[in-house]
């Protein structure tokens, strides 16, 4: 076994001038966050009995999922078909779905009036609840992706144990229960990976499912029964062109080579996946005749266009082209586009067309639930950059020393 | 044996039953009710009278004048632990009389079989939670006889307009002022002008003055059934409500069917003067008389001759000259009419019959004028 | 390896079992909170927009009965609130909209939760808050809420009201068809005030006939369909009035129970767990597949 790549951790400074500006939004953020605790949902966001839910739903939630799908995708094909190639991107994957499942939670809890219950869902079930099934998968899932992250942090501090102080005289024992820890967890770690996958599975469909109940307060461009298969298909579809975005920004970033190669055959994938969607999309409107509401231009038609073409077709097109595939600018925008539709379709969904039936206007965001979107996105960002710099999570293009297995390495800790 | 007296007994049986429900449609007959008024089947028994559960919009039989109703009502009939309004001071004299201008006492007492009227509470619970929901409690039933009327001409009318607060400190001064209390006076139209959009003339010029005046028509020769949001009304302008058969008030007495031009026209038309169209003027003495005191045959209004005798017979040894504004001294008073009418125009007076030349009318009088 | 493989095979067995389990209990679970055996013996109320005078009692009286701070009730005859379409909310969980009526006339119109048969808040509630209690009424236990606001966006008659200007503990409120009172016995409070007895309160199959039999004794004074009956699978409080009510006063809504596509879907992914564990199976199967072919030729 062979790895041309090792995970390291990064070693570059970790401010910035981009650091200090996501900073900035982060705080900007965290302050609108102290108003929601401290003056209720009501003073900050522009929500109403007309329209219980807002972005910071669509957006933090749906969105939010959709987008660390990559997590599982890359997991899918990587560990549960063995692909080995992939194993560089599993890592960062993994990571951005730890992030992102994280904040999902986070960004849940916000929104909860009722926040300090949020552990209610595990003792009171309603089975029925399409919203249940999501937060139970949900909650899953992130320990899931915990224990799928432990390992990395077993593998950065076995025989690097430093406890300050009077603790250090634990240092030992810490060191053996860690890898104890590590392996049990490298024997187990197949159920918690297809666990994580088929949970995947379950609630990014459910998360569809949502809004369904909505029924005739939703615009038939969007409502349709279909609607978790969409959004499986969807977040399955985004998930790789989520990778690369990541990849592409991080090795820029960091200063390190792109991983072409690997993106290269990854996005090979993007456009049978999105094209699945889309026949899936467009099928469902031609069975429903729902194109008819196409005829008439409106800011809705627009949105559902935008989503479309822009956020579909377009980077279709794009992945099928091996030229676009083979360089790095393509593969940047392309993805960039797929994660856009893909954003746009959860915002759209949720917010778009939505329509209740009383409302005298429609729902525009505030600035306070801007912030805080902005300033979670931020605070991910940052928190991702940090990661890396502790944990090894990026491979650096191998080196002939480092070239070893995992366990030699550690063997040599022992 | 034993059989026949069977069979004898269950006849006889049979034939009391039979009188008594004849009876019973004897009593039903006489009152001139359609039997669906109250029963649903064709052939009601005694066993299974089909009766309808209520006929609300249906039944009344008796009809009384609003004389004889009481002038006012205290209704008192609901009581809760705390009220919070004192009893309500009903107008019933006043409600009666308008009535008339709509269904009559029947717009209220909508259940109104033969006997003593019948009381709201006889028929409406007064308890909400109940089992038969086919009528409201009697609360409701209260309310929505007053606000049926009373809301649909104003929305706005408030608990107040009838309700006086049990907290209020006045004395209640209303019920002493009711009996005499009765619907304003009507500001009626003096003339309004229809524009039928008719071949035969455009425009109807309907006086109304004069169809009470001159005509003495009664409010409720025409205005019967109408509702009182007709003029009540929730909207600024009442608007005049467009006839299904626009003849229908004009044909009892007006013949729709083959004069139109007496009514359309292409003008306004003046108002009526018998003088003008006839060269007899009322003025005089005939201006109290109604129309068909004179116009006996019926069908027209035309033919009558001018002179009085055509109408009048003065060699009625009855006759009061005084109606004439002129009466008659004891001299005169002995004379035959025709002494002095030598003519059959009666306003033509000669006096050579008896008299010199030098007495003429009207400088010397037979009596003393008015 | 072998040892590894006989490893697998257990957990994975381990898992489908448990989840075996786990899907034994749901149902039942399922099962309780389901409004599926709707009793015969449910209330409703019979709302008759042609009767209603627009007074606002009843908008008193359900505050008074909710420890809501109702005012003074002569207050509420002001005019004035009609120029707005209100909405319930926290603070007022029923209120009367004034409307213009076919022939230009104004009516009025009460609204407040419709106490579904198959109530979509019901279906939506993550935590199962809300219940269908066999009297008809919909309600909810605020300690269990945790305040998602997805019963906001499922219910089809846009009802449940948040407080959304508190910090701490804000609620869902709607009305409960004053459920205190009719444990108690006494009627809703609403219902009780109303001085025309618009609103008529009884067994929601008797106000059925009654509403027929209006239509039958006054066809003029009623447009012939009674808002409710079969409306989004039927619901407590029934509407009849002089016009089509759906469409102005109330969203059109089709006769599907509102939760009707949503609940088969989920319970289609989820029956008895057999979806997951059957994809969980098949994932393994892939991994183990794929995995053994490798080891091998590594060796
Ligand atoms: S009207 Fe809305 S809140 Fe009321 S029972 Fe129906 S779905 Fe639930
Ligand atoms: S039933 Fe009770 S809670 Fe509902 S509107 Fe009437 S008074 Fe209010
Ligand atoms: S109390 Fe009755 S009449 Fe008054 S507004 Fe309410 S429903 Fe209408």
């Amino acid at each position: 076994m062979e790895h041309p790549h090792k995970p390291t951790p990064l070693t570059k400074k970790f401010f910035t001038p981009w650091v200090i500006v996501l900073a900035a939004i982060a705080l900007n953020g965290i302050l609108f966050l102290l108003a929601r605790f401290v003056f209720g949902i009501g003073a900050v966001t522009n929500l109403d009995n007309q329209y219980p839910w807002g972005i910071w739903i669509g957006l933090d939630v749906a969105a939010g999922v959709a987008l660390a799908a990559g997590g599982f995708t890359t997991a899918a094909i990587g560990h549960i078909m063995h692909n080995d190639k992939y194993e560089s991107i599993i890592r960062p994957a993994l990571l951005t779905a730890l992030l992102g499942y994280t904040f999902v939670a986070v960004s849940v809890m916000v929104d909860l009036g009722r926040w300090y219950y949020i552990w209610h869902p595990i003792i009171m079930w309603n089975g029925n609840s399409a919203l249940f099934e999501v937060g139970i998968c949900v909650m899953i899932y992130l320990t899931v992706l915990y224990i799928e992250f432990l390992p990395i942090v077993t593998e950065r501090f076995i025989g690097r144990v430093n406890l300050p102080g009077i603790l250090s005289r634990f240092n030992k024992l810490v060191n053996t229960f860690l890898i104890k820890l590590d392996k049990g967890l490298d024997k187990t770690m197949f159920i918690f990976i297809i666990a994580g996958v088929v949970l995947s599975c379950l609630h990014q469909s459910s998360l569809g499912t949502l809004m369904i109940i909505a029924g005739p307060k939703m615009h038939p461009l969007w409502q349709t029964p279909i609607l978790p298969l969409l959004f499986l298909l969807s977040a399955i579809a985004v998930g790789f062109p989520m990778v690369i975005m990541e990849s592409l920004t991080a090795s820029r970033s960091f200063g390190l080579k792109p991983e072409t190669e690997v993106l290269n055959s990854l996005s090979r994938f993007i456009a049978p996946l999105l094209g699945i969607y889309l026949i899936a999309k467009i099928g469902d409107m031609v069975i429903r005749e729902t194109f008819v509401y196409l005829s008439e231009l409106n800011s809705t038609t627009i949105l559902f266009g935008i989503e479309v073409v822009i956020g579909v077709i377009v980077p279709l097109r794009m992945f099928m082209s091996p030229a676009v595939r083979e360089s790095t600018k393509g593969l940047y925008i392309a993805s960039m586009l797929v994660i856009f539709g893909i954003v746009m379709n959860r915002f759209n969904n949720f917010i778009t067309a939505y329509n209740p039936p009383y409302a005298l206007d429609s729902y525009m965001p505030s600035i306070g639930e801007i912030s805080v979107t902005l300033g979670f996105i931020a605070i991910e960002i940052l928190l991702y950059r940090l990661f890396v710099k502790i944990f090894p999570v990026i491979s650096i293009p191998a080196k002939k020393s480092l070239s070893k297995t995992k366990f030699a390495i550690r063997g040599a800790a022992k | 044996m034993k059989v026949t007296i069977k069979i004898l007994l269950l006849l006889f049986i049979c034939s009391l039953s039979v009188s008594a429900q004849i009876q019973s449609l004897a009593k039903h007959a006489q009152m001139n009710i359609d039997c669906k008024s109250c029963h649903v089947c064709d052939t009601p028994t005694k066993a299974d009278p089909c009766l309808i559960l209520c006929p609300r919009y249906k039944l009344e039989v008796v009809r009384h004048s609003p004389d004889e109703g009481p002038d006012h009502i205290i209704i008192d009939k609901i009581k809760v632990e705390k009220d919070l309004y004192k009893p309500v001071q009903f107008s019933h004299r006043l409600h009666s009389e308008m009535s008339l201008m709509s269904g009559g006492c029947s717009s209220c007492h909508h259940f109104n079989p033969p006997g003593n009227i019948v009381e709201c509470s006889e028929c409406h619970e007064p308890n909400r939670a109940r089992t038969d929901l086919s009528k409201p409690d009697l609360k409701g039933a209260y309310h929505r006889q007053c606000m049926d009327c009373h809301y649909s001409w104003d929305a706005k009318v408030e608990c107040a307009d009838c309700h006086e607060l049990n907290s209020s400190e006045t004395e209640s001064v209303r019920l002493e002022a009711m009996p005499s209390k009765s619907h304003p006076k009507v500001k009626e139209p003096e003339k309004i002008v229809y524009e039928t959009g008719s071949d035969e003339g455009d425009l109807v010029t309907f006086f109304h003055n004069e169809h009470i005046s001159l005509f003495n028509l009664e409010c409720t020769d025409c205005h019967s059934n109408e509702s009182c949001a007709q003029c009540h009304s929730q909207k600024e302008k009442v608007e005049r409500p467009i006839l299904a058969d626009a003849h229908e008030n004009c044909s009892a007495c007006h013949d729709t069917e083959d004069d139109c031009t007496s009514c359309h026209m292409e003008m306004e038309r003046a108002p009526f003067n018998h003088f003008k169209s006839s060269g007899f003027s009322l003025k005089k003495y005939h201006s109290d008389v109604s129309c068909i005191s004179c116009h006996t045959a019926g069908g027209g209004f035309t033919g009558l001759n001018k002179n009085c005798i055509s109408c009048h017979n003065f060699e009625d040894e009855d006759f009061d000259h005084g109606v004439t504004g002129l009466t008659l001294d004891d001299i005169h008073i002995e004379n035959e009419c025709a002494d002095c009418h030598t003519e059959t125009v009666y306003s033509k007076v000669s006096c050579d019959t008896c008299h010199d030349e030098d007495i003429t009318y009207p400088a010397s009088l037979p009596g003393t004028k008015k | 390896m072998s040892q590894n493989r006989r490893d697998f095979l257990k957990t994975v067995a381990a898992i489908g079992t448990s989840a075996g389990a786990l899907s034994a209990l749901s149902p039942n679970k399922v099962k309780a909170k389901s409004p599926e055996n709707l009793s015969e013996e449910r209330m409703g109320v019979l709302v008759d927009a042609t009767v209603c005078i627009g007074c606002r009692k009843c908008e008193w009286a359900c505050r008074g009965a909710h420890d809501i701070e109702n005012g003074n009730i002569q207050d509420y005859a002001d005019e004035k609130v009609f120029e707005t379409n209100r909405r319930p909310d926290y603070d007022n969980l029923t209120i009367v909209n004034r409307y213009e009526s076919s022939d230009e006339k104004l009516s009025n119109v009460k609204l407040q939760c419709m106490h579904c048969d198959h109530p979509a808040c019901v279906s939506a509630c993550i935590v199962g808050a809300i219940s269908k209690k066999k009297n008809g009424s919909v309600v909810w236990d605020t300690d269990m809420c945790i305040g998602c606001r997805y019963c906001m966006v499922a219910c089809p008659f846009q009802i449940p009201a948040f407080e959304y200007h508190k910090a701490l503990d804000p609620k869902i409120v709607k009305c409960d068809f004053c459920d205190e009172r009719t444990m108690e016995g006494k009627l809703p409070a609403c219902t009780a005030i109303c001085p025309v007895e618009a609103l008529t309160y009884g067994k929601r199959e008797d106000l059925l006939i009654e509403a027929k039999r209006r239509f039958k004794n006054n066809p003029d004074r009623y447009y012939q369909h009674i808002f409710g009956e079969h409306e989004i699978g039927g619901t407590s409080w029934l509407y009849i009035a002089d016009k089509d009510l759906a469409g102005t006063v109330f969203p059109k809504l089709d006769n599907r129970t509102a939760p009707g596509v949503s609940e088969s879907i989920q319970h289609g992914l989820f029956a008895y767990f057999v979806p997951p564990v059957a994809v969980y199976a098949l994932l393994g199967g892939i991994m183990w597949l794929t995995k053994d072919k490798k080891k091998t030729e590594g060796k």
